[in-house]
């Protein structure tokens, strides 16, 4: 690990002559767009505009107003091409139509020169070949040895034991092209119900909340969170984890519009922070309880008649149509199949005993004292919130709101209903600069090639009604013989890390006797078909570096993926834009994209379909899975073959701008039309308008972007083009029978047992985690293989509050150790019988709740940023997984983790070498402004 | 290209001791120590830069920084000195405690003294155009922020009461060499 990084003083120019791609950062959701520039090592050009390829003259202007972003050494890199070595530059383009406007960029997008194999860095160690576990080590062998002994193994579990012993976990969002291959093998071919994707236990939505009341999570553009009156953010900073939607979009808004922005976190970061000294406010509350917060605040925004009545009016459900029909009301639903009866349901806004206002009102907990009691966020604090939120009389106030994983992982259901219905009120939701959603965290590269079978699925609440799988418990049960792991960390990623899924992954892998002690094919076969007849259990992991512990610890089978720069790929971003993501440069060794590498495996398994040639074959199969989705890219494929080209190859010149989905093929009358109705606000960052696409048509018809879901008063044609367009029920309305919106109840009652049993007792404080803006990804780049990023954070660490560090005599780089002896581990299998048989207290006192031991260790770092009773860890250091203190009990209703509610006690042991050294880390305050 | 390093150190017996006494000494030993092992950190580090007098020591006041312009006049040469009053990586005076910095954001180059010194912190931001903050007792890392380098520091020296500027740790922001 590097501990110190020495910077170079000078970075190569490229020459008139480089080749230019276009690509779009490979991180968090908003996805910049950039622009990698490759010549041969050798040809460097110069600092004029004549001589280079930037068109620029050296030095260049701040803020991209050289028409190219400024590079530094982080954004230079050597790679190989066709054997020949050739510089790369990755640049933020300046150019761009949207998102990174002015060739803006995060830490992390900065630095993503830095990915790409180079065996002078520290990708020196990607995986090249596919490798077998013999003798406990992996060896390298043959892509043919290796995917026969994957095919065989895989046959043997689903003949013998199931499809459901045959589990796969994989990334949701590295690229159509992939994740679609592997469904199509996972879900269509095998079948399996065991599947989870990468931070979840089971399949499913995750601001379920939202979707229930009828919104789609990713309807707003970055334009809308630029253009309210007051923005709320729950469970993020956006200036952390989202960078350049704040610095290019929430920040111009606040200094220029004067946007207020609300922020709602346990702990103060520079967004929060700058935020509250400019008219906005901070609200820092105790972990977990949102869904007070949220509820406090809309029955103040009530009682001060602050709501959008006519909005309500329009378009919120009555009892009768909520429950009409099939589709989205609560028959043959999710919303149904969760089982939850009348517990969230209401007759309407005001409506009678069961209607949300009179509910609202009998909850003592959503008083306004109650609430700061339990919230820890002051009355005054609130009622200002309510206030920043309110319609005026004769002057709507445009709210918009969003979300991210601090909100849905504390109370999954409880915090996103309250959100959603926060969001109903204050008619928040359908109209420009007027809209809720999540901010996102990885791109959206889903793409389903095969369908979940929930009733093969082995959970059921009461009644007849099939749960999603708890991928976690069902593998800890014992129920798994074969785990296919793909481009992710199951074990550190998960709840419960170290006495719930890590210690079943051991048991059923390392610790059963049948250990394969040959290179002998069959004798391999046979040795782990042992090892699987006795319960025990072949784990396969397909992945860019070998990771510790499913890789380095628990896999027999490993295959190298090819990624990011080295095939072509596609996918979307956090306002569903679609773009390109070039390849530059060639894979190291062996390693081959996952969709070929499914391809491989599935043809051996006797699968057909998955003969694809190139990337672009698969995206274009991908295309029309996609038509009903909020993503929805099969106008451009349909668009590009009609004119002679490939998908990926129109996408490519769509650029780093790309165009926001779903994308129709329209008339050209009505694309073009000047009618605020259809050139909706925004609609210039939408992509459709390119130059590039001027001329081409098919039967009169243009490609059109979507600037926004729900966009309630867009006008649609009266007939859509005939040409591959779905006109979905999303775009003017939300997910319900009706096409309106269900206003829900959101009981404390249905969390808080849990929420008050697991609280920090005694010494215990809260130990809450999340992302921090310099790391994204976790083990694979940012934390190991940057060293500018792993010096500025080499280790794990604790933000602690100044008060709990001195009642503990801890002082900034003291070592710590973070412990907890009551982990709960819901253990058993469960079928519920009786209504409530899932809440918490009546796990417990069943029996299916396993006490454990957790501990991790983590250097200090004391800071007021975090309130006091809370501190604040990395989510995700492989090595010092804080997921080890987080209770492996999902929300009873959605099967989604409580993942930022973990809970430790904190000890020095000493002090870390940080603490008298000046190289790495810093322990300077984040909220400086 | 062993050679070129060797003579490189030779001659540069100045950012050597920088370097010995900020704590990185494995580094130079390794690098002059062991053939073959340190090429590729060595790269980092460029020769010919001026020797140039940026302030005396008695004229600093803890906590207030004061500007200079190094390696050269041209644009983006805008620098910072600033006795931080606590012992810093790169630190020189008899306290440790004396720093300098180029004075651009490594992010899109605005000016960091625009967004303040902060000396109960010892940081200086946040910058005014994306409040990038930079901690300047740890060789300019980034606090917190979009940056993609620290902010660039300046090697400085003592002689008597007299602080020279004898180098640069990183690029300036706008160049694509420092000299």
């Amino acid at each position: 690990m590097t501990q110190y990084y020495l910077p170079k003083d000078k970075v190569p120019i490229p020459p008139p002559n480089a080749e230019v791609f276009t690509t779009a950062c490979d991180y968090c959701i908003v996805a910049c767009g950039y622009k990698v520039y490759r010549w041969p090592v050798g040809k460097d050009g110069g600092p004029s505009a004549m001589d280079n390829a930037l068109l620029a003259d050296f030095p260049l202007e701040p803020l991209g107003k050289s028409g190219v972003a400024w590079y530094g050494p982080n954004n230079h890199n050597v790679v190989m091409v066709n054997n020949k070595p050739h510089n790369i530059i990755v640049v933020a383009d300046a150019e761009t139509g949207a998102v990174n406007l002015n060739g803006d960029h995060s830490i992390r997008g900065g630095c993503i020169a830095k990915k790409p194999y180079n065996p002078n860095t520290p990708t020196r160690d990607r995986l090249q070949r596919p490798m077998i576990r013999i003798f406990d080590h992996l060896m390298p062998v043959t892509w043919d040895f290796a995917t026969d002994i994957f095919a065989e193994m895989s046959n043997y579990v689903i003949d013998k034991y199931g499809a459901n012993a045959w589990a796969h976990k994989q990334y949701s969002y590295q690229y159509w092209e992939n994740t679609y291959a592997l469904t199509k093998l996972a879900l269509r071919h095998i079948g399996t119900a065991s599947f989870s994707p990468h931070d979840q236990p089971g399949p499913g939505g995750d601001a379920i909340g939202l979707r229930d009341t009828g919104y789609a999570k990713f309807a707003p553009s970055y334009w809308d969170w630029a253009h309210a009156d007051t923005l709320f953010i729950s469970g993020t900073d956006p200036y952390e984890t989202k960078t350049v939607l704040w610095n290019e979009w929430i920040l111009p808004a606040i200094n220029k519009r004067k946007m207020k922005v609300i922020m709602v976190m346990p702990r103060k970061t520079m967004g929060a922070a700058y935020a509250e000294a400019n008219g906005g406010l901070f609200l820092q509350l105790i972990p977990g309880t949102d869904t007070v917060l949220q509820n406090a605040i809309a029955r103040q925004i009530i009682e001060m008649d602050g709501i959008d009545k006519e909005w309500i009016k329009k378009w919120t459900n009555n009892k009768w149509e909520t429950d009409s029909g099939f589709g989205q009301g609560t028959r043959n639903s999710p919303w149904q199949w969760r089982s939850t009866w009348g517990k969230f349901e209401t007759s309407g806004y005001d409506n009678g005993k069961k209607s949300f206002k009179t509910w609202l009102f009998s909850q003592k907990e959503f008083e306004l004292n109650a609430a700061a009691e339990l919230t820890g966020v002051s009355a005054a604090k609130i009622k200002k919130a309510a206030e920043m939120m309110s319609q005026k009389k004769g002057k709507p106030t445009k709210v918009s709101i969003a979300l991210e994983k601090g909100n849905y992982w504390s109370n999954n259901y409880g915090n996103t209903v309250s959100i959603a219905s926060l969001a109903v009120i204050t008619g928040t939701g359908g109209r420009p600069g007027r809209m809720i959603g999540r901010l996102g965290g990885h791109q959206r590269g889903g793409r389903g090639g095969g369908k979940y079978i929930r009733t093969k699925g082995p959970e059921k609440n009461e009644g007849r009604r099939k749960k999603p799988i708890d991928l976690d418990r069902w593998l800890v049960s014992g129920h798994v013989r074969f785990a296919n792991v793909v481009g992710c960390t199951w074990v550190s990623g998960m709840a419960g890390a170290q006495g719930g899924i890590g210690d079943a992954f051991n048991r059923q892998t390392r610790k059963n006797a049948h250990q394969v002690h040959s290179f002998n094919k069959s004798e391999i076969i046979s040795t782990l078909k042992k090892r699987v007849d006795s319960g025990g259990m072949v784990v396969a992991n397909w992945d860019i570096y070998l990771r510790d512990p499913i890789g380095v610890k628990y896999a027999d089978i490993v295959f190298p993926a090819a990624t990011w720069g080295e095939v072509d790929f596609a996918r979307a971003n956090g306002e569903r834009r679609c773009r390109l993501y070039s390849k530059f440069y060639d894979a190291p060794g062996d390693a081959k994209p996952d969709w070929e590498i499914a391809g491989l495996v599935a043809k051996k398994m006797g699968f057909p379909g998955f003969d694809w040639k190139d990337s672009n074959q698969v995206f274009e199969e991908t295309a029309r899975f996609s038509r009903k989705s909020r993503v929805a890219y099969d106008s451009i494929v349909w668009m590009a073959k009609k004119n002679g080209m490939k998908g990926h190859e129109l996408l490519g010149k769509l650029g780093t701008t790309g165009i926001q989905a779903p994308v129709r093929i329209m008339d050209k009358a009505y694309a073009n039309s000047k009618d605020p109705r259809i050139n909706r606000p925004g609609r210039k960052f939408a992509g459709d308008q390119q130059e590039v696409l001027k001329g081409l048509e098919w039967r009169g018809g243009v490609l059109f972007a979507t600037v926004r879901q729900h966009d309630t008063e867009m006008k649609m044609p009266d007939t859509g083009h005939p040409e591959r367009t779905i006109f979905n029920k999303l775009e003017l309305k939300y997910k319900s029978q009706t096409g309106k919106l269900n206003l829900l109840k959101s009981p404390w009652n249905q969390f808080s047992d849990f929420w008050e049993w697991w609280k920090p007792k005694g010494e215990e404080l809260w130990v809450t985690n999340g992302r921090i803006n310099e790391i994204w990804q976790s083990g694979f780049d940012d934390m190991f293989r940057r060293p500018y990023i792993t010096q500025r954070f080499p280790e794990n660490w604790l933000e602690i509050h100044p008060e709990d560090a001195k009642a503990r005599g801890i002082e900034s780089g003291d070592q710590l150790v973070i412990t907890c002896d009551r982990v709960p581990i819901q253990k058993d299998y469960n079928q519920a019988v009786f209504s409530g048989d899932f809440m918490f207290s009546n796990l417990m006192k069943q029996g299916h709740i396993k006490l454990t031991k957790a501990s991790i260790t983590g250097v200090a770092i004391v800071t007021p940023i975090v309130r006091k009773g809370t501190t604040w860890t990395y989510f995700q250091n492989p090595h010092q997984p804080a997921n080890a203190l987080v209770p492996m009990v999902p929300d009873w209703v959605t099967n989604r983790y409580r993942f930022k509610l973990g809970v430790g006690k904190v000890k020095k042991i000493g002090e870390s070498p940080y603490k008298r050294t000046y190289r790495a880390f810093s322990f300077a305050r984040r909220d400086i402004v | 290209m062993e050679k070129k390093e060797e003579k490189c150190f030779s001659l540069c017996s100045n950012r050597r001791q920088f370097l010995l006494a900020s704590g990185v000494a494995t580094a130079t030993v390794v690098l002059s120590g062991i053939p073959g092992m340190g090429a590729k950190k060595a790269e980092a580090i460029t020769t010919g830069y001026p020797r140039q007098k940026v302030a005396s020591l008695s004229s600093l006041k803890t906590g207030k920084p004061v500007e200079f312009k190094y390696p050269d006049t041209k644009k983006y040469s805008g620098s910072f000195i600033v006795k931080l009053g606590t012992e810093a990586g790169g630190g020189v005076g008899p306290a440790k405690d004396v720093v300098a910095f180029n004075n651009f954001c490594q992010h899109m180059g605005g000016k960091m003294l625009d967004g303040g010194y902060k000396a109960a912190d010892k940081a200086v931001g946040p910058c005014p155009y994306h409040q990038t903050t930079f901690d300047l007792t740890r060789h300019g890392i980034v606090i917190s922020g979009h940056s993609t380098e620290s902010i660039s520091q300046i090697l400085l020296e003592v002689e008597g009461n007299d602080v020279y500027a004898y180098g640069m740790m990183g690029l300036i922001y706008g160049r694509h060499s420092n000299l």
